[in-house]
């Protein structure tokens, strides 16, 4: 997925640049309320269970101060992605054990016809596999900065 | 989950988790928990009516996705139009409904 494709899956109204949850079901449920007042999906309970779920298959902290909490649901119509970032770090269950600073949350439909969802998922981590990257992530205070980086600017 | 629907469609959201698992980690996802979504996954099941999970099952032999969300009361499985008198009824997940056309569970989005 090229990455403007990726940046469009973003939203301005799923973004926080300074997360008040101290674990990870806190975080989990902050950024899932964006979704939910954004009326993206409409049964929170049905999407945080999911979510728990895709935890119990291995954690998505995936390490170096990044978690993509992620999965599919029925309770969902569109792939689309929530940014959040904690200036204290979260204990994530990562599997470097380090805590995380930069989550980024995708929910996905059941079905997928333009298959972006692996796509998507797959862009984000190559993203995120680059220190540089990282670093201006860790810097982020405002929704078009996390484009600009989204985007490869 | 409070009602069969709503344990339906969490079935089916593991069994997305569990049918794509092996793509999510070859992209850097440790799969540590298989056995323990397993248990899960039969632990929920086993609180569904039996009917109504062999309708699930069989639905997701035949189609691959049992349940489908509906959106201005279109089905997302086959796009066909459902009639409004059963939308209400279906928003309020008191009764399961299915698409007169495909056959899916249908699940209200809006």
């Amino acid at each position: 997925m090229i990455s403007k494709e990726l940046a469009q899956l973003f939203n301005n109204n799923l973004f926080i640049s300074n997360l008040k949850a101290t674990n990870k079901e806190e975080v989990l449920g902050e950024l899932l309320d964006l979704f939910i007042k954004e009326k993206i999906v409409r049964n929170r309970q049905i999407v945080l269970e999911m979510l728990h779920q895709r935890e119990t298959l291995g954690s998505t902290g995936i390490g170096k101060g990044v978690a993509i909490p992620h999965g599919r649901t029925t309770a969902a119509l569109n792939v689309v992605i929530a940014f959040g970032k904690s200036e204290k770090g979260i204990d994530f269950n990562a599997i470097d054990k380090q805590p995380v600073h930069l989550f980024f949350m995708i929910i996905a439909p059941p079905n997928d016809e333009e298959n972006k969802y692996l796509p998507a998922l797959g862009s984000l981590v190559t993203i995120i596999k680059s220190e540089k990257n990282r670093e201006r992530l860790l810097k982020v205070t405002n929704y078009s900065e996390l484009l600009s980086i989204i985007s490869g600017e | 989950m409070d009602n069969e629907i709503e344990s339906l469609v969490t079935l089916q959201d593991i069994d997305l988790i569990i049918e794509e698992a092996n793509e999510v980690e070859k992209l850097g996802f440790a799969i540590t928990g298989g056995s323990e979504l397993a248990k899960a996954r039969a632990e929920l099941a086993s609180r569904i009516k039996k009917p109504i999970l062999f309708r699930y099952e069989r639905l997701r032999a035949k189609l691959k996705r049992a349940i489908v969300p509906v959106k201005n009361d279109i089905c997302l499985g086959c796009f066909l139009r459902q009639p409004t008198s059963i939308g209400a009824k279906g928003r309020e997940e008191s009764e399961l409904f299915t698409c007169e056309n495909c056959g899916r569970i249908l699940y209200w989005l809006d």
